[in-house]
């Protein structure tokens, strides 16, 4: 159908659409309108990802000048390829409608280990080897030296795209992974360099987190998107997470001892090459006394990606004098590296801040800071120059020079933390150094600087007014919509108290008690009793699963249990957990019926949807908060506190409370979709922790829902199952959650949909 | 790290845990037990390479590679002789071959490539910049003043945000204490009903949670003066460094109107353009305004852009 969003002609492929939607793409109208960023949050199964698609594509032809390109971000390949379909679908409705033809580029761009054709190649197994191996056929002076001598391998597909494929661009069209395979394959051409070429002037980019937000990759591959990009990051809860594992480096004393082979073969090969290609070196030092300018000049006017690992002063300046020869730096690292490895010999944990570090290296090894800093560059300069083939294996040196980068750069918004062995093992020495990083908004600030407009949308983004402060930007819109229903298909319970009074928490003084265990226990045998098909249950931690599934076996429960569905358990091997999925969905399709048990934060609760049966309830038994004793956790708190005046408990209930709703959140995908959220543990009645559930969940969440007994569930549980259970047709959607373009366009409807959206 | 032993009675740190390996000028080890016995007489040579050693330069081998022992020891004697600053050179680029030529130095005395021969180089060295050596003695590299600022302010920031949230505590706990007794107080005093002396309460309680989260969104704490300069940082008064430029020289502006040329201003009057304007009160003259000034402008607006280019 279509749409008038605020002046602006939606195409929609749809022949109906939610309310909610048309609220969505209001919302994002303004943000465009505005070129600022916003915050979204929408229930999962509610159509976000096509309202999105539909509304910038329709912007993009509207104002082919205000917004040139949309860059779209997901998390797994799985969701990557799912957003390529609805693109496609949307764009053969646009062909079927205007009858033009279609001259959008649009392409999925995934690592070379799901893009390689080289049949060698793309035989390997893990991602390194196949990006070493690549890089080994690739690389330049590999490709020069074909050229004098024809019997080096180089990659036929790559050579062929290098001769002719810039030049000729590839046609327009919806390019998904296998697409981009097939393209290559019949012209002989790499797809994934075609892919990395062609994301410079593709209208719609669709990839990983990591290629915006990963400084190594970003600069890479990012660095030439223009300003007038919108970009959206889909199923942006963990964003903060991903912002930091990018930036942060932990060295163990393996890393150590790998960087010091690494630093045995550059000395050999530096030796080897001064008496057979002195030229060379010789060359590159004229370049560094020069300055780095081949980055500087790529880098004018600003238009390029910043990278946060090398300020731009770096790039302005030539490399200081002491780290200018190659005998020199590599003098140089072995010195860091040295220091290092006394650092990780201790007995008791350190923490300091980067500023003692830097101090403490000047006085035991006389490392000043400014060379520490082009650590990073002057590394890769060497290893272009010595065109090691190779590069995985210098991966422990490289990372290495990153530490020492960032280190010298950041004097706020990171902290180091030595640990002589880890927690769980007193007695077995295993230090590592943790360089971790506090502060988020470090890593995604480039891309806030950058782009005219930033997206960041989730089913679960509550509290909205957080992802905000945390990320250290100002959006222009951040609101909320809930799910429009024409019944009420979800049914959130809290249950305090088991049938005995007995208190139901997952609280650390009790989480052993044997009552609290058991009544977790009745809560499952009931529930495996009255609901139909699929039943999921989250735990807080591995350890604690286990423990209650011993005890449930041991009182017998679990038998009891058994009687009426089948139990899977998820571990933490992946193979056997997705073995354990898989047959949990063959015994919910044969009607059996199943139980799968499994840990927040888990691989279970983050990609994996529950659909219609495969999930009628989701019980959370207790509130998943993190492992709070880590000294990483402990600093960003302390850290979150001073700098953004965010309580401890406040981010640890948020981050608690965000995982739950993730967790329950797996079992309604849509609105045809039912299913029980239970929530077992009485702490979740409490305003605090209730208030950060998402609104589509608060709403329905009643006085009368909370801190229940077993048996009051039972019946509330019993009552709504029964009442779902009698068929659902479309009709009974239309006109209350489903509308037809009529029907959208009716006054009282409008005025209905201005409600949808609450602004935090 | 255990299989590191002496090279003279073969003990590992393996078998003895509390052994403890020295390090002398030469960059060889030896474990304190052996330095002891070698050394009683205070001298001696080194046991592979001869070198004349005294005991008392023998230092705890602090890192796995006595090499990396042996070049520390020699930088920071270097480091002593050459330790000119960025500021003493002009330009990056004297400083950055500066910092090449001292770390060639350190280089050739810890491979033992020409040493006679670099040794002369410091001691010339050394001799000539004697001055800017004592001088540089006392002040810190601008990057260590740096990080000391960076670590006081730390230090400031923790205690600071400690006292804080210690009094913000102390303060809360007060007034809620208060607002109890106060219910209490009008409880057993008022005449109005408790169940609407609860809602007031209750009132008061959410305005004063939306106080204090309110007083917590804003503190900032004042750590810079108006001017830009750190609290408790000092401020040097040495002078300034002058740089030696060509003196500045003014030249007048030249537009390009594309037009006829504009009458100068005391001109207007003359040539009668000053008739069909009208003339300026007493009250505008006061700020320093003459009817020639509107005229002028106007005239070079209408002027300018008449000629085609």
């Amino acid at each position: 159908m279509k749409l008038n969003i605020e002046g602006l002609l939606v195409y929609f492929p749809y022949d109906y659409i939610y309310p909610e939607q048309y609220s969505y793409m209001l919302e994002l109208k303004r943000t465009l309108d505005a070129k600022g960023h916003g915050v979204l949050e929408m229930p999962s199964g509610t159509g976000k990802t096509i309202s999105l698609l539909s509304l910038i594509v329709a912007y993009q032809k509207a104002y082919p000048l205000e917004v040139t390109k949309l860059v779209y971000c997901s998390r797994t390949v799985p969701e990557i390829e799912k957003v390529v379909e609805e693109l496609r679908k949307l764009m053969d409705y646009y062909a079927k409608q205007t009858g033009a033809k279609n001259d959008f580029l649009a392409l999925a761009l995934s690592s070379r280990k799901n893009l390689c054709i080289h049949p060698e190649v793309s035989s390997l197994r893990f991602g390194k080897e196949v990006d070493g191996k690549c890089h080994s056929l690739t690389a330049s002076y590999i490709r020069a030296q074909h050229h004098s001598n024809p019997s080096q391998p180089v990659c036929q597909f790559y050579e062929q795209f290098d001769a002719v494929g810039r030049q000729v661009p590839i046609p327009p069209g919806i390019y998904n992974l296998d697409d981009l395979k097939d393209f290559g394959r019949r012209k002989g051409w790499c797809p994934y360099f075609l892919a990395r070429y062609a994301i410079l002037h593709a209208n719609i980019v669709v990839y990983s987190y990591h290629y915006l937000l990963d400084p190594k990759i970003a600069d890479l591959v990012s660095k030439e998107l223009t300003k007038k990009s919108v970009v959206v990051f889909d199923e942006a809860h963990n964003i903060d997470n991903v912002c930091i594992d990018s930036m942060s480096v932990n060295i163990t004393r393996r890393t150590l001892d790998r960087c010091q082979t690494n630093v045995e073969t550059l000395q050999n090969t530096i030796s080897r090459i001064k008496e057979t290609d002195a030229a060379k070196l010789r060359e590159e030092y004229r370049r560094l006394v020069e300055g780095l300018k081949e980055a500087n000049v790529a880098r004018e006017t600003d238009m390029y990606l910043s990278n946060p690992v090398l300020p731009d002063e770096i790039l302005q300046e030539a490399v200081p004098g002491s780290i200018r020869t190659a005998e020199h730096f590599v003098g140089f690292i072995k010195r860091f590296l040295e220091y290092l490895k006394a650092r990780l010999r201790i007995h008791h944990v350190v923490q300091e801040s980067a500023p003692q570090f830097l101090k403490d290296i000047y006085e035991k090894v006389c490392i000043d800071r400014k060379p520490l800093r082009f650590c990073a560059e002057r590394l890769r300069s060497l290893l272009r120059t010595l065109e090691i083939a190779d590069i995985a294996d210098f991966s422990a040196i490289t990372l290495i020079s990153h530490f020492a980068t960032l280190v010298s750069t950041y004097s706020k918004g990171f902290t180091i933390i030595i640990e002589p062995f880890e927690d769980r093992t007193p007695t077995i020495a295993n230090p590592v150094l943790h360089f971790s990083c506090m502060d988020p908004s470090i890593a995604i600030k480039p891309v806030f600087g950058r782009f005219q407009s930033v997206i960041i949308t989730s089913g679960t983004l509550s509290p909205l007014d957080i992802y905000p402060r945390i990320l250290d930007f100002h959006p222009v819109t951040t609101a909320s919509f809930t799910m429009t229903l024409a019944r009420t298909c979800l049914c959130p319970l809290i249950v305090g108290r088991g049938n005995d009074q007995v208190a139901m928490t997952s609280k650390f003084e009790t989480r052993e008690d044997f009552a609290v265990i058991r009544n977790y226990g009745n809560l499952l045998l009931e529930m495996s009793a009255i609901v139909p098909d699929g039943i999921v249950a989250f735990f807080t931690s591995y350890i604690y699963m286990e423990n209650i599934v011993a005890s449930w076996y041991e009182q017998g429960i679990l038998e009891n249990i058994q009687r009426n569905k089948l139990i899977f358990i998820e571990t933490q091997d992946a193979a056997e957990t997705s073995m354990a999925l898989e047959k949990y969905q063959e015994a919910c399709e044969n009607g059996r019926g199943a139980i799968l048990l499994s840990v927040a934060r888990g691989k279970v609760s983050e990609g994996i949807d529950f659909v219609h049966h495969f999930g009628r309830a989701v019980i959370m038994f207790g509130v998943p908060y993190v492992y709070t004793q880590s000294r990483i956790l402990k600093a960003r708190l302390e850290y979150l506190r001073d700098q953004f005046q965010i309580r401890e408990n406040d981010f640890l209930t948020f981050d608690a409370m965000r995982h739950a709703a993730q967790c329950v959140g797996r079992a309604i995908r849509g609105k045809t979709d039912y299913g029980l959220m239970i929530f077992a543990d009485k702490r979740y009645a409490r305003a605090d922790k209730r208030g950060k559930l998402p609104r589509w969940i608060q709403e329905h969440l009643t006085d009368g829902s909370l801190n229940l007994t077993i048996d009051e569930t039972v019946q509330l549980a019993k009552h709504f199952l029964r009442q779902m259970a009698q068929p659902f047709r479309q009709e009974d959607q239309l006109g209350l959650s489903l509308l037809t373009l009529e029907q959208l366009q009716s006054e009282d409807m409008l005025q209905k949909i201005a409600q949808i959206a609450q602004q935090a | 790290m255990d299989d590191q032993g002496c090279p003279r009675c073969k003990t590992t740190k393996y078998r003895n845990p509390s052994l403890k390996l020295m390090v002398n000028v030469c960059g060889h080890t030896l474990c304190e037990s052996c330095v002891e016995m070698l050394f009683v007489r205070g001298s001696g040579n080194c046991v592979q390479c001869n070198t004349p050693l005294r005991k008392s330069n023998f230092r705890v081998q602090l890192f796995e590679d006595p090499a990396i022992d042996k070049e520390v020891e020699i930088r920071k004697k270097v480091l002593k002789i050459y330790n000119k600053r960025e500021l003493d050179f002009s330009t990056l680029k004297e400083y950055n071959d500066y910092l090449e030529q001292v770390e060639d130095i350190v280089f050739n005395l810890t491979n033992n490539i020409d040493v006679e021969r670099t040794k002369q180089i410091m001691e010339q060295y050394q001799r000539d910049n004697k001055d800017i050596i004592q001088k540089n003695k006392a002040k810190l590299t601008r990057e260590q003043e740096e990080l000391e600022e960076l670590l006081l302010q730390e230090q400031q920031d923790s205690e600071q945000k400690r006292l804080e949230t210690l009094q913000e505590e102390q303060r809360q706990l007060q007034t809620k204490r208060k607002n109890k007794q106060a219910l209490l107080d009008e409880l057993e005093s008022s005449r109005l009903p408790a169940a609407v002396l609860l809602a007031q309460h209750k009132d008061r309680a959410v305005q004063l949670e939306t106080q204090i989260e309110k007083q917590k969104q804003n503190v900032k704490p004042a750590n810079i003066f108006s001017t830009g300069i750190m609290m408790g940082q000092t401020v040097s008064f040495a002078s300034v460094s002058r740089v030696e430029e060509v003196l500045y020289v003014y030249q007048p502006l030249c537009i390009d109107a594309y037009g006829p040329p504009v009458p100068e201003l005391d001109q207007l009057g003359r040539l009668g353009y000053l008739n069909h304007v009208c003339t300026a009160s007493p009250q505008d003259q006061a700020g320093g305004y003459t009817s020639g000034l509107a005229c002028h402008r106007a005239i070079q607006d209408a002027f300018s852009g008449l000629f085609t280019l």
